[in-house]
């Protein structure tokens, strides 16, 4: 049987960092030269692509590509037939979830969306915003933009529509948020045809289950403490439920080894109140994967 | 200004910044340091962060300005300010060397020791420890306090400096000379005295103090895993440090038992090869995120 390969699409920019920390965590070794769009991977099974995320869905969908991780808003902004196989969201990363915003000059006349009528927004995602003018059932001209998108108001657009995290950079150019016109997060996608062929299928749902364990690692502990004999009972209704404690007696005491898993955000609440209570030797480790 | 629910904290503007923003990542807080605005955003509404220099941290804790904070064994003695230490976390992170406050001259100086300060010009950061540590040794000398760099001053402007030194690296590049060591400064988790009297707050800081120590040991710990037979359990207890009980649990129809501990990552690369040779198998070693004892 020749050897088969999936072929797949790593985003280049902003995520980039966060998708090959992900494979890492799951188990896949990338490397990235230092130029070039082939990225060596340690799979022989896949082969590896860095391609705009902008790019992505159109070459899944055209069959370029059998996988790819892209972002909700370029799926949509490609309209590419894609089909998504899970969704990558990321606890660690400040922002879960990539934020589209509506921006005007501060001291602008636009106040509202209905104000927009007839006037220019400027953006790099134009089907998404047409989408959201449709919507709205306001009329106005949407032009691409090629970058830098957040300087071009008011001399070259009168509205933006762009991605922002903190919004520090829309309010250095002196804009202001009038409205979230698209929320986004990080798929992973297939096309019908890589779903239709079963070896392909199964790879693709091998490495789909490997990078959402790789994800719930990140926001999962383990928390290891020594629980006096007479206060288990009552320590162990308090701890969180996510999976079944290991609970094992310490030899020759009246002492309790407890293990459970809890979500990392619990624990700063979870440690100093389980101290207050009498445990002892609390240790907290990480976890790489969790598959349930 | 105070807040029923709300822990005025400060963090400490200079060499201590960055390494106390990332223990409290650590600690299990998303904290972010915006550099243009040198403003403090943490993922916690119950406390309010500002950034103010350890030594008049000392002062704005001792007099109730703020609840608590993160300042330096030498920030208190220099204010002279009476404070509660919640606890100590050290140098924030494994480091090879201790910052020190040293009495240093130049290398070509006619200063051997304390004694030849006698009459001399000092330079120096913290004032008063110097003067109280003069004084202590009985040696009158002229002090000047300046908080920017010291040591080019030395032998230019001044005989002698009294400075931190952390790694020596600056009194190398000023061609310098300890000649004695007033003491070693570790970073602190203070607060303030009457503070502790309310029950919210002192459990928020005394929690916040399990964690970011925690968070502090786990640097320098890593959990062990091991399989032993039941000859070999006496001596691999042994050779186990007793820091934390192990727990020692029978491998199901076996006489091999799976232990597992946690321990000093410098005496974890004693203890591997030891434990090799006793025969245990399965050497696991894992990081760890707190260690809470």
């Amino acid at each position: 049987m020749e050897s088969q390969k999936i072929k797949l699409g790593i985003p280049k920019g902003s995520l980039q960092e966060y998708t090959l920390k992900v494979f890492k965590s799951a188990g896949f070794d990338i490397d990235v030269p230092e130029r070039g769009y082939f990225l060596k991977i340690d799979d022989p099974e896949i082969e590896c692509f860095l391609l705009r995320p902008q790019e992505i869905p159109k070459y899944v969908e055209k069959g370029k590509l059998d996988l790819g991780i892209s972002g909700d808003d370029w799926i949509f902004e490609s309209k590419a037939k894609v089909i998504e196989v899970c969704d990558l969201k990321y606890a660690k990363q400040k922002i879960k979830e990539v934020r589209w915003v509506l921006a005007v000059p501060q001291d602008s006349k636009i106040k509202s969306i209905k104000n927009l009528k007839g006037k220019i927004i400027s953006t790099e995602a134009i089907n998404l915003v047409k989408d959201y003018l449709k919507k709205n059932k306001v009329k106005a001209r949407v032009e691409f933009s090629w970058g830098t998108t957040e300087v071009k108001p008011p001399r070259f657009a009168d509205a933006i529509v762009d991605v922002t995290e903190t919004g520090a950079s829309l309010r250095a150019h002196n804009l202001k948020i009038l409205d979230t016109v698209f929320l986004s997060s990080t798929k992973l996608i297939t096309n019908k045809a890589a779903w239709q062929d079963e070896w392909k299928r199964e790879k693709i749902k091998d490495i789909s289950l490997l990078l959402q364990g790789a994800v719930r690692g990140e926001e999962v502990v383990n928390l290891m403490m020594h629980i006096p004999g007479e206060k288990l009972n009552k320590i162990l209704k308090i701890l969180p439920k996510l999976k079944v404690p290991t609970i094992r007696k310490l030899a020759s005491e009246n002492w309790y080894d407890v293990t459970i898993g809890c979500e990392a955000k619990s624990v700063r609440e979870l440690i100093p109140k389980l101290k207050r209570m009498g445990c002892q030797g609390i240790v907290e480790f990480p976890v790489s994967k969790i598959v349930s | 200004m105070s807040k029923e629910n709300e822990l005025k904290f400060g963090f400490p503007i200079g060499a201590w910044q960055k390494d106390s923003l990332e223990l409290f990542g650590a600690a299990g807080y998303d904290i972010n340091f915006d550099e243009n605005f040198q403003k403090i955003e943490i993922d916690d509404p119950e406390i309010a962060c500002v950034l103010i220099r350890p030594v008049a941290m000392v002062s704005f804790i001792e007099k109730g300005f703020l609840d608590a904070g993160i300042s330096t064994e030498a920030s208190v003695l220099e204010a002279q300010a009476k404070i509660v230490q919640i606890c100590n976390l050290e140098f924030l992170k494994p480091v090879p060397s201790k910052t020190k406050i040293v009495i240093a001259v130049p290398k070509d100086s006619a200063i051997k020791s304390i004694k030849d300060l006698d009459g001399k010009k000092i330079v120096t950061r913290v004032p008063n420890i110097a003067r109280r540590f003069l004084e202590k040794n009985m040696v009158p000398a002229e002090i000047i306090y300046s908080d920017a760099l010291n040591e080019p001053l030395a032998g230019v402007v001044a005989d002698a400096i009294i400075e931190f030194s952390r790694t020596g690296n600056y009194l190398k590049a000023y061609n310098l000379r300890i000649i004695e060591t007033i003491f070693e400064s570790s970073v602190i988790l203070i607060a303030n005295e009457k503070v502790l009297k309310n029950k919210w707050k002192k459990e928020k800081i005394e929690s916040l103090g399990y964690l970011l120590k925690g968070a502090r040991l786990a640097q320098e710990y890593a959990g062990l895993m091991l399989h032993a037979s039941n000859e070999m359990m006496e001596v691999v207890l042994k050779v186990l440090p007793s820091l934390k009980k192990p727990t020692v649990t029978h491998l199901r129809g076996e006489n091999w038992f799976d232990v597992l501990t946690v321990a000093d990552k410098k005496e974890i690369r004693n203890i591997i090869p030891k434990l090799k040779k006793i025969g245990c198998t399965d050497i696991v070693e894992f990081p760890l995120n707190k260690v809470v004892l």
